[in-house]
């Protein structure tokens, strides 16, 4: 089709629009955890910093708790991800598989859990948390992230177990496989991309949750990235160079996790996959 | 599976006629006394009110801009397999992260979008935004830049299922491209813009992280004090155990409504299962 040179200008200038829209809060979060205190503050802000300095990545490594956060983020997710999997597959597999009573219903609840606003839970899952003695615990956090991200794991788990033809799991118990070694040998690698992506999805909500970390943790020592940084607010004077750094340091994880995995996140995301 | 949501939704609902402090064992039987006290409360009023100001708010210019999104990388040109990475970093970046850069971008002495907002003179502009009267548009934004991905992705996925035979009939039959839009695409995109519609807008009633972290590091909070920010300040800063379940069922019952209401009057079209 021939096109206007004006229609052309336009369809590059809301392309550029959009780009500008996306990129330019990460690039100056970027930019303002390298610049230079007095340069950070000075009116008008710089776009290109004059001087450049690391003194915000110092003070967030050495001078902060911030590996220990790290270190809980990445222990909280990862207890997450595994315990949701398994389970997810187990159940995802049950759900397209076999049939019985109450089969429909159950796959109608778990979409209403995957709608379902986790601050609703929050009250009662405090106080059980209390009473099972699960505050101020890793396993306690992540058992209520399972809590929530398990049903829509089984949600987009059941998208991809029903797209795996029947046929092909009968031939191999035909050839004299069992269930298990059905399901291990034709079903997971042929699901694998579906797994890979609701992993990523349910990382990402553990990765990324506040409310549950700010109600369930008050130890320092304890306290996950997200409540963390917050914590850098009641400074006595809010350095924001710092955040930025922070900003950065917990970003790049996530990008190069998406930037790595992006062909199986854009499948999920098909199957409904993201939840926030 | 069942007993992790619904367990604490039945003890949630159970607990609303208690008045029970956040922290001790004790309860006492309310029947609906909680319930009475908060519809007399404004503040309760108020804080229902943002959070339908700020869903609804927020929800629209989403939609608008995740469609918009969609339909400009919905083209072939080159760069758009990077640009389509870059419209999903927002959505890829913590929320905590996501409200701190908007909080350093629109800091009322540093922030560079209001010393940019000045360069450019505009009558009426106002010079700080996180206070009483503008915070609440701060908080607009910066959800639809966080969220927008969401609908972008999803409305992305089904334009490129849309067969392009139907493009060709309508330009055929001399169709604009706006007339194009309007009776090609949009009733292909029907479907997923109901479902993204109604997730979008119950997730939005009920963010807590957003408005939180935006409004109670600075001081003009009250004015973002959306019903699950109040109701998180029940719980845990006043210790109303009772009352914040209280409101959460409250939350419940006009989301489980909203929803009733919602596929009554559109119901989904039988021929489709997208989304």
């Amino acid at each position: 089709m021939r096109r206007r040179p004006v229609s052309r200008t336009a369809a590059w200038a809301l392309r550029l629009a959009l780009f500008a829209f996306c990129a330019f809060p990460l690039y100056w979060m970027v930019v303002s955890s390298l610049k230079v205190s007095h340069e950070l503050l000075a009116s008008p802000p710089t776009f290109w910093p004059h001087e450049w300095e690391l003194r915000a990545y110092r003070k967030l490594f050495y001078e902060t708790n911030f590996w220990v956060y790290f270190k809980n983020t990445v222990i909280v997710s990862a207890l997450t991800t595994v315990i949701v999997i398994v389970a997810g597959v187990i159940g995802a597999y049950s759900l397209t598989r076999y049939a019985f009573r109450g089969r429909t219903f159950v796959a109608r609840m778990t979409l209403l859990a995957y709608m379902f606003p986790p601050i609703i839970m929050l009250v009662p899952l405090f106080l059980l948390a209390r009473q099972l003695g699960l505050v101020n615990s890793i396993p306690g956090l992540a058992l209520t992230y399972i809590s929530f991200s398990l049903p829509y794991a089984l949600w987009i788990l059941r998208a991809f177990f029903q797209s795996i033809p029947l046929e092909l799991e009968h031939a191999a118990l035909i050839d004299g496989a069992n269930r298990a070694q059905a399901l291990a040998y034709i079903v997971m690698p042929l699901a694998l991309p579906g797994i890979i992506a609701t992993s990523i999805f349910t990382f990402i909500v553990a990765w990324n949750d506040f409310l549950f970390a700010l109600v369930l943790i008050g130890q320092d020592e304890l306290k996950t990235l997200a409540i963390g940084i917050n914590e850098f607010f009641h400074m006595a004077v809010v350095d924001w160079g710092l955040i930025m750094a922070a900003g950065v340091m917990v970003t790049i994880p996530a990008l190069v996790f998406f930037i790595a995995v992006q062909r199986y996140l854009i499948a999920g995301w098909g199957a409904g996959g993201l939840k926030g | 599976m069942l007993t992790f949501t619904l367990f604490p939704v039945g003890y949630n609902v159970w607990l609303g006629f208690y008045a029970k402090h956040s922290l001790r064992a004790t309860s006492t039987w309310l029947g609906l006394g909680n319930y009475t006290q908060m519809l007399a409360d404004p503040d309760f009023w108020r804080a229902t009110w943002l959070a339908t100001v700020y869903a609804v708010g927020s929800t629209t210019l989403q939609i608008f801009t995740g469609v918009a999104g969609a339909l400009i990388l919905h083209q072939r040109f080159a760069g758009v397999d990077f640009l389509r990475g870059v419209a999903l970093f927002p959505y890829m970046i913590p929320t905590v992260i996501a409200v701190f850069v908007w909080r350093w971008l629109m800091n009322d002495l540093y922030g560079v979008i209001p010393y940019v907002l000045g360069t450019l003179h505009i009558p009426g502009m106002p010079e700080a935004w996180l206070t009483h009267a503008t915070i609440m548009w701060v908080l607009i934004v910066l959800s639809v830049w966080t969220f927008f991905p969401f609908v972008l992705v999803n409305v992305l996925a089904r334009l490129q299922t849309i067969p392009p035979e139907l493009y060709d009939a309508a330009r055929v039959d001399g169709a604009s491209a706006v007339r194009q839009f309007f009776h090609v695409t949009l009733p292909q995109l029907r479907n997923v813009l109901l479902i993204v519609l109604l997730l979008r807008g119950i997730w939005m009633f009920t963010k807590f992280d957003v408005p939180w972290l935006l409004g109670f590091g600075g001081g003009a909070g009250e004015a973002i004090r959306t019903l699950p920010v109040f109701t998180y300040q029940r719980s845990f800063t006043y210790y109303q155990a009772g009352m914040g379940a209280a409101l959460s069922n409250i939350m419940l019952a006009l989301l489980l409504m909203a929803v009733t209401i919602y596929f009554v009057a559109f119901p989904p079209s039988e021929d489709e299962n997208d989304a």
